[in-house]
């Protein structure tokens, strides 16, 4: 399997959203009504205890930015929580936070569910706090046996799947940064990456500054693992 | 009585004067000379003879006769047909013997009334004289009817042409090789053709198993079907029988079949599925149904099955902007070595994205612009594209090679891809359905669930579980939110998915179409988001993946092979030529009409070569050869490259099958037919009940064809007239030497 690119980006902050704009984008021709069966752009997990608020503003950043960089019409992102029936019409998820969490028998269920059909999932720590990719890993690690969260070295393809990523510097710290994931039946179905990857590509990391990702590879990172979950 | 006359009048007409003119001048200018009058006009009256001889001649003089023997003195030719249509059972008596007993009851005696001789003969592939215990000893077995060969016979047996010539037969007749020259041989004798029809117009009970069909050649693990055809005539409610599938002898499905009643032509087909390679013959049988009466005819048949590992087959899946549909087409595709999909997607005006490229530089310029770039891909999967994303050339590079180069094209998407901006362009010549002329107005559509049409029911292709019915598994499809109008359905293509409510130009409004275009098959999808089947909730991810791979593989075909071997629609016996018709594919990189040498080859069931010929196929034209089965058997016939390597091979089963038996019911219009060009005569023996009349009519048919078909024979062309002509010029000749006259 090769992937190459042909020209690269050179407004990459836009294109990143338009890209991931697209990625997220459930429905091409989605639109603004409330028909219940049109999928939605992305869907903003609500899990466990957290509400699906942690850095509120990622979201409606991210909106703003999809909609000057594409032509798509693009819906409100919706807020669900695992086991909504939604969760079927909406191929890539999106969660973030702060803490450790617990997932339910009920939530495991629907996600083995949801992974087993296709769905996709990114998980961002926010703030570079340890809580929430800790308890990503023990909670994705009961969904499939023998299956374990784990790290990408930087040959891995979501690396190269829109722009070549050779390596990912914290910045608060003297050590790579890589792209963590679960796999079912050899796809990879979630990604994880802990040190802040939301504040990066869509806070310019205002709330995480000096910290974990920088912006400009958080944004080639969150374009790359967009077009990975919509390529494989 | 005869009567002269003259074909060609105008011989005569313009002759005469011209004779005597030229006699006159003849005459005149010796006697000026001063030649004695005595040897002018012996000399005159020699060139006379000569010349009117001659006129008699250029004239076509020919005798007109109405009758040259009394009828009183020819027989009767009586033609039994003994054929294993006559075996036929109808009012508990065979036809055949309904036809004995009628000429034996009825026919002979008013013929013997008559005084008329009668000369029976009994008849089916070939004709011989019978006499009465013989007739009567006879049994309906022969294995086919020739009527014309037959009456070729009867008259060329005897130099005397008889009164004529009556037929009892039913009129089922299948051998027509030799019609040409019992007609000729009826005309020429003036024999009136009688045909008396046994048996029943609509046909004796029977049920009958008439053909299995197989493709010839699978991939592995691929469904395809093995279908019987099945024939009921006249029957009364029929037990459920047993039909079963032997695979290389063994059985390996069963299934019951409720055949009702009535007369009817239907088909039940077992579905398999084949893992390993190699050649199998599949045979369906059944059990006759006990029902008195009941003749049941080839209670098994068979077709044998290539299956082959399939080639690789390459996606080129092209859309105008990252989709789902492409993730999830590619997941129901990993599990299938055989299909490699590749990747081409516009992300931005200026950048292209390719994914599973074979080399650095494929498409590196975006989509193909040349044969030897597109022909790689078996299948081109167009998705969110307009137009513009094409250049004129490369919309008929995409006909070239759907058309030319046998590549299917699937268009698929919602009302982004199927739009106005379509309609005209060379790519929706190729397409099953054209595109509207305005586009409608978007997010109106409800959610829907897709519909399958009948044929799609049928159809492996939409088979996608193995559990339940194809109609049960794709009602749990869930519902759809849009899709693309399209407009009206081309003749020829096939509709297999509908909206259930919403109507267009053909009827409901076409969510899934085909067609074949050229030498491959074009196809549309309309159903936005087709992806949403597989992350459904309460859906069978399986088959989501099953129907994409049946999909690609339908649209690719990628048994297909570079070679096609034909067999035209004829009748698949021992001792006939089976005529076949080879054609090479065009392919990329041919040189048009360059030819190539292949063998084409026959073997039998034990591989020994029957049938070699050597041949030259040009890419794109037929190319006719043929082969001579001396039995039964199943027989593979194989075409050769230039290094001994098959490049095509199929399987053909020669069988002698019941062609008496095709059909059962009588048929009048073929002896109508015979009567017509003869001046005879057809009825059904059912009106025969006064011998004495249909005797009367045969008589009044033969005078009937005395009167209106004189014999006309040529005359003067003999040795009395030649010697008459060359006789009166050498007297003359001789004479002019004698008395020194110039």
């Amino acid at each position: 399997m090769k992937i190459c690119l042909l020209s690269r980006p050179r407004f990459l902050a836009g294109r990143v959203c338009a890209i991931l704009a697209t990625a997220l984008l459930l429905a091409p021709g989605a639109q603004d009504n409330a028909d219940p069966s049109t999928t939605f752009f992305m869907g903003r997990i609500r899990y466990s205890q957290n509400d699906g608020n942690d850095c509120g503003g990622v979201g409606q950043e991210l909106m703003k930015l999809v909609s000057q960089a594409s032509t798509i019409k693009v819906q409100q992102e919706k807020v669900l929580r695992f086991t909504d029936p939604e969760l079927y019409e909406t191929p890539f998820l999106f969660m973030n936070g702060h803490n450790d969490f617990v997932l339910n028998a009920e939530e495991l269920e629907a996600l083995r569910r949801y992974f087993s059909r296709g769905g996709f999932l990114l998980a961002s720590g926010c703030c570079t706090n340890p809580g929430f990719p800790k308890a990503c890993r023990r909670e994705f690690a009961r969904l499939f046996a023998n299956e374990q969260v784990v790290s990408f070295p930087y040959d891995h393809p979501i690396y190269r799947a829109f722009s070549v990523v050779t390596s990912v510097r914290c910045l608060h710290e003297k050590k790579d940064i890589h792209l963590e994931g679960l796999f079912y039946q050899g796809n990879l179905v979630m990604v994880l990456c802990e040190e802040g990857l939301c504040c990066a590509f869509s806070m310019e990391n205002r709330c995480n500054v000096g910290k974990g990702v920088s912006p400009e590879d958080g944004k080639k990172l969150a374009l790359n693992i967009a077009v990975y979950a919509l390529t494989h | 009585m005869s009567t002269l006359v003259f074909d060609f009048p105008l011989g005569w007409q313009a002759g005469l004067p011209l004779v005597a003119l030229v006699l006159g001048l003849a005459a005149w200018l010796p006697m000026r000379r001063g030649v004695p009058k005595r040897r002018v006009a012996i000399q005159t009256g020699l060139r006379l003879i000569a010349l009117l001889a001659l006129v008699f001649l250029v004239s076509k003089p020919m005798w007109v006769a109405t009758e040259r023997k009394p009828p009183g003195q020819r027989p009767v030719l009586l033609l039994v047909d003994r054929s294993e249509s006559m075996s036929l059972k109808e009012n508990d008596r065979t036809r055949y013997r309904q036809a004995y007993d009628l000429l034996r009851d009825h026919l002979l005696p008013a013929f013997k009334a008559d005084h008329t001789p009668v000369r029976a003969w009994l008849f089916a592939e070939e004709a011989t004289q019978a006499d009465g215990p013989q007739l009567g000893a006879a049994e309906p077995t022969g294995k086919r009817t020739n009527l014309g060969g037959a009456l070729a016979r009867v008259l060329a047996a005897d130099p005397n042409p008889p009164l004529a010539v009556v037929a009892l037969t039913d009129g089922i007749v299948n051998e027509n090789g030799e019609n040409a020259r019992g007609l000729a041989a009826l005309v020429e004798s003036r024999t009136p053709f009688i045909g008396i029809g046994l048996g029943s117009d609509a046909g004796a009970r029977l049920f009958a198993l008439r053909s299995v069909d197989a493709p010839p050649v699978v991939a592995t693990n691929t469904i395809f079907q093995v279908a019987a055809q099945l024939e009921m005539v006249n029957c009364e409610e029929l037990e459920p029988l047993d039909l079963s599938l032997m695979r290389d002898g063994r059985m390996v499905q069963r299934k019951k079949v409720s055949p009702g009643s009535g007369s009817r032509y239907w088909q039940e087909s077992f579905e398999v599925t084949e893992s390993l390679e190699g050649l199998h013959r599949y045979s369906i049988q059944f059990l006759p149904p006990a029902a008195p009466g009941l003749q049941c005819l080839n209670s098994q048949g068979s077709a044998s099955v290539q299956v082959a590992s399939e080639k690789e087959l390459r996606v080129l899946y092209v859309q105008g902007a990252l989709t789902w549909e492409y993730k999830f087409i590619g997941l129901a595709l990993k599990g299938d070595p055989a299909i490699k999909i590749t990747g081409l997607t516009r992300t931005s005006k200026q950048s292209i994205f390719r994914q599973n490229i074979e080399t650095d530089g494929e498409l590196k310029l975006g989509f193909p612009v040349s044969t030897e770039e597109i022909a790689p891909f078996r299948v081109v999967v167009l998705s969110n594209l307009t137009p513009l994303d094409f250049t004129p050339a490369q919309q008929e590079l995409l006909a070239h090679f759907c058309g030319d180069l046998g590549g299917g094209v699937l268009m698929i998407g919602g009302p982004a891809t199927f739009n106005s901006t379509w309609r005209g362009t060379r790519l929706e010549q190729l397409l099953p359905v054209t595109f509207p002329a305005n586009s409608e107005a978007l997010g109106l559509d409800r959610p829907f669930r897709v519909q399958l049409t009948e044929e799609a029911l049928q159809h492996p292709l939409f088979r996608v579980a193995s559990d339940r019915s194809t109609a049960a598994a794709w009602s749990q499809l869930p519902l759809f939110a849009q899709y693309g109008r399209v407009g009206s359905l081309k003749p020829g293509a096939q509709v297999w998915l509908e909206h259930p409510e919403d109507r267009g130009p053909s009827g409901k409004r076409i969510l899934m179409a085909s067609q074949r275009y050229g030498a491959g098959i074009s196809a549309v999808i309309a159903v936005q988001n087709l992806w949403r089947w597989r992350l459904a909730r309460d859906s069978d991810v399986q088959q989501y993946d099953r129907f994409w791979r049946q999909l690609f593989r339908f649209v690719g075909e990628p048994v297909r092979q570079d070679i096609m071997i034909s067999l035209a629609d004829q009748d698949l016996r021992p001792n006939t030529d089976i005529q076949v018709a080879l054609q090479r594919r065009v392919k990329a990189l041919d040189t048009p009409g360059l030819p190539a040498a292949y063998r084409f080859q026959v073997e039998d069931e034990s591989k020994a070569v029957v049938a070699s010929q050597a041949l030259e196929l040009p890419p794109g034209r037929l190319v006719a050869s043929s082969f001579h089965p001396a039995a039964e058997g199943l027989f593979t016939l194989k075409v050769l490259d230039a290094y001994q390597a098959v490049v095509a091979s199929r399987t053909v089963d020669i069988r002698d099958l019941h062609p008496e038996l095709q059909q059962t019911g009588r048929n009048m219009e073929i002896l109508a037919q015979w009567a017509h060009a003869s001046g005879g005569l057809a009825v059904k023996a059912e009106e025969c009940g006064n011998p004495a009349a249909l005797v009367a009519q045969i008589k009044a048919k033969v005078e009937q064809v005395r009167r209106t078909h004189p014999v006309r024979e040529p005359i003067g062309v003999n040795a009395w007239m030649m010697l008459a002509v060359l006789g009166s010029l050498g007297t003359e000749w001789c004479l002019r030497k004698k008395w020194n006259l110039s």
